[in-house]
């Protein structure tokens, strides 16, 4: 009898193969009618089809029973070695004429196999054995064989993805990534390589003293809410044994308590000091947790070491970071555009505003010399030569420059040397933007005073333009008897004349805040609280109208001097609600407020007799105190159903 | 931490996505489906490791009895979504050898469909 096999090596792989055989060797002998039994130390030579065969045995002590021969008729063996084969309610009645085989590698035995047939003859059967026993073996050697090398390749890979592992650690230290995401890197890829479950890595606050979490895997408590000290516990023992160690679960210590076996723990020292360190909990195997050994200590071990000695610099780089991140922060937050040149002329740094201002647009600015950069402004370049020449501040005033979108602007201009430890470094160049301040001025300073300009420019917030309803004190003045006056002296001298008296009331305006909104031939408009609101703008509206008469009765004694007739003026005040905003055409639009209010003040002062303020009801409210208006009859005045209530004042000239 | 997030079955593919750290609890978790699936019939399993960004040799050794598995009965084990570290971790333990890698569900699915 022969089996071939040949065809089996083709269908199945060399680990599955001697298995193959033996299940194949089975089905024969059962089809041939043999009982075929397996008593081994190892299920798992069997294969799972055949596990029926088998009979776990343990510590049978085969060699004896196979001292003489490698084939023992059954009815040979002793009670005592039967009773040691099969467990108790196990025995499968075996037929005495059976025989057992020992299965033997090398001088070990693995087990042995009982074959039995009822109709065979001895010398039959005993030649058979011996075929069988060979064929059996052999296979066995290849199963133990396979399985030791499946074990080794195992452990190698292992080995293998613990070096791999190590070397992407090595690789991670030396990445320049933000520190958490190299923290949390570097304890997923301890946790996987070393078959933990979870770990934490806690990093010290230098200020504090406070441990915080870096990285967590598999940790569901809030770890970042404790406060965790180098004072007591797990941290205080990593500074005193300054090594890693591994440690029992241990309910007391809480960051023990998430270990149910046990867990190593890493310091992170720099000389006497721990910075921080990484713990990693429960090895896990096939069949559960197991305990982490010394192997795994000396693996954890050299990659803490490893981090440690990087830690130093991964804070430093992300306390660097962190810096440049608030400078970057505050120079795009500032107005003013701020380039760092060095020696070469290279631009270091330029920051949002310098790139606004002159409309860069993409350009490759960065490591590029000034001259390049600024090659549209030669009067730019020619200053920083200059002031690069003669190595100390530079200011320049309403410096103007042409922008990449070929619009002008005008820069106050700052070139600052730069020292790094005493060593010229280059330079700070900062532009101050006029465009946007000199636009808002040049269109509000001839309406209002100087001060609320720059209130405006300094409290950008405070300017609303665009409809928007606001309560505003509206002063009218005219001039009593103008057209007829006017009628009677040359034109050009009515222009100077009136050039003069508005220059005077509106310096009188201004003194007291309020905004010159128009001049209408001899009238004007003044407002107080718009643009700008102000606390006492009533108030402020009312010692402008009788400072405008006391400052009159000075001019008119100038001008009558001159010849020209004394000027008379009504002044009419009123408070309410008005629409602001930037009023007109595309062509032309000028800030103004509309509305009732303006209305009322208006007529108010059309009924002002000459050194007359008429003010209304809403004004007088706020003059609580004030005998100086009297109430006066109630007009009836155009666009009024009903006659409106009244207060007038009345100027003596001194 | 670690779960299974999905279970479908497309044209005959059992597709199992998972979550999280692919450890000795994952891999039992994966085991239990496709012990499962197998009894019902089916061979042809995909799965999808996109929120799995780590496994650990624990994993990989039970995908690699998974492979045992459904080589008795002729069927396979595909993976789509892998995340370079596991991908490495693969080749290392020696999976790559007995399962088919995918950028994706959709690619893996229109070999395997």
């Amino acid at each position: 009898m022969k089996f071939n096999f040949s065809s089996f090596s083709k269908s199945y792989d060399k680990e599955r193969l001697p298995r193959k055989k033996i299940e194949f060797i089975i089905d024969y002998l059962e089809k041939e009618n043999f009982k075929v039994l397996f008593f081994l130390n190892e299920k798992d030579y069997l294969p799972n089809s055949k596990k029926i065969n088998l009979f776990k045995t343990e510590n049978i002590n085969y060699s004896s029973l196979f001292s003489k021969n490698e084939s023992v008729p059954f009815i040979r063996i002793s009670k005592h070695f039967k009773s040691n084969l099969f467990q108790e309610n196990q025995n499968p009645l075996v037929d005495i004429s059976g025989h057992l085989i020992g299965i033997k590698l090398k001088s070990v035995y693995l087990g042995a196999f009982y074959l039995q047939h009822s109709k065979f003859k001895k010398e039959y059967i005993e030649n058979l054995l011996e075929y069988f026993k060979h064929l059996i073996q052999s296979n066995f050697n290849e199963i133990v064989l396979g399985d030791k090398l499946k074990k080794r390749s195992s452990d190698l890979r292992n080995k293998k993805l613990e070096f791999e592992s190590f070397l992407d650690i090595s690789e991670l230290l030396s990445d320049n990534i933000e520190s958490e995401i190299l923290f949390q890197n570097l304890l997923e890829y301890l946790v996987f390589t070393m078959n933990a479950t979870k770990g934490i890595i806690l990093s010290k606050d230098p200020n504090s003293g406070i441990y915080d979490l870096k990285a967590s895997l598999g940790i569901n408590d809030d770890l970042s809410k404790k406060i965790l000290r180098e004072n007591k516990g797990v941290l205080a023992l990593l500074k005193k044994r300054k090594e890693s160690l591994i440690q029992s679960s241990n309910k007391d210590l809480s960051l023990l308590s998430y270990s149910k076996k046990n867990c190593v723990l890493g310091p992170f020292m720099s000389g006497e000091n721990l910075n921080g360190c990484i713990i990693l909990y429960d090895k896990e195997s096939r069949n559960g947790f197991i305990d982490f050994n010394q192997y795994d200590l000396r693996f954890f071990n050299s990659i803490v070491k490893k981090i440690s000695l990087s830690y130093d610099n991964i804070i430093l780089l992300e306390n660097i970071k962190k810096s440049k991140k608030l400078i970057d922060n505050i120079m795009s937050s500032i107005s003013t555009g701020i380039v760092k040149i060095n020696l070469m002329g290279e631009i270091e740094y330029i920051n949002d505003s310098a790139i606004e201002i002159f409309k860069f647009n993409n350009e490759n600015l960065l490591n590029n010399h000034y001259a390049m950069v600024f090659e549209d402004n030669m009067n730019l370049v020619e200053l920083i030569e200059f002031a690069e020449s003669r190595n100390h501040i530079l200011y320049e005033e309403n410096l103007n420059i042409l922008k990449k979108d070929r619009n002008e602007t005008s820069i106050n201009l700052t070139i600052s040397p730069v020292f790094e430890e005493g060593l010229n470094s280059g330079s700070v160049i900062s532009f101050e933007d006029l465009s946007d301040i000199n636009k808002v001025k040049s269109t509000f300073k001839k309406y209002v005073s100087e001060n609320i300009v720059d209130e405006l420019l300094l409290n950008e917030g405070s300017l609303e333009l665009g409809g928007v309803e606001q309560e505003v004190c509206v002063l009218f003045s005219d001039i009593r008897g103008f057209t007829s006056m006017s009628e009677k002296l040359e034109a050009s001298k009515v222009v100077k004349l009136l050039n003069q008296f508005f220059d005077k009331m509106i310096d009188v305006v201004f003194k007291y805040g309020g905004t010159l909104d128009k001049i209408i031939g001899d009238e004007l408009m003044v407002l107080y609280g718009a643009p700008l609101k102000k606390k006492n703008d009533i108030l402020n509206a009312v010692t402008t109208a009788k400072e405008m008469f006391t400052t009159l009765d000075k001019f008119n004694k100038e001008i009558v001097a001159d010849g020209f007739p004394e000027l008379r003026i009504g002044i009419g005040i009123n408070y309410g609600k008005v629409i602001c905003g930037n009023i007109g055409s595309e062509q032309q639009m000028n800030y103004t407020v509309i509305g009732d209010t303006v209305n009322l003040a208006s007529r108010l002062c059309s009924a002002a007799k000459p050194g007359e303020i008429i003010i209304s009801e809403s004004v007088n409210k706020e003059l609580i105190g004030n005998h100086e208006f009297v109430l006066n009859e109630d007009l009836t005045l155009k666009g009024k159903k009903r006659p409106v209530k009244n207060w007038k004042y009345t100027h003596h000239i001194l | 931490m670690s779960k299974i997030i999905d279970k479908n079955i497309k044209n005959g593919v059992v597709i199992v996505s998972t979550e999280g750290y692919f450890n000795k609890d994952l891999g039992e978790a994966l085991k239990e489906i496709t012990d499962q699936e197998i009894k019902e019939g089916h061979k042809s399993f995909l799965i999808n490791l996109d929120q799995s960004k780590i496994v650990n040799s624990i994993g990989a050794s039970i995908l690699i009895e998974i492979i045992e598995e459904l080589q008795t009965v002729e069927g396979s084990l595909n993976f789509c979504n892998l995340a370079p570290i596991i991908a490495k971790t693969f080749k290392i333990m020696g999976l790559t050898k007995y399962c088919e890698t995918y950028e994706n569900e959709e690619a893996a699915l229109q070999k395997l469909a």
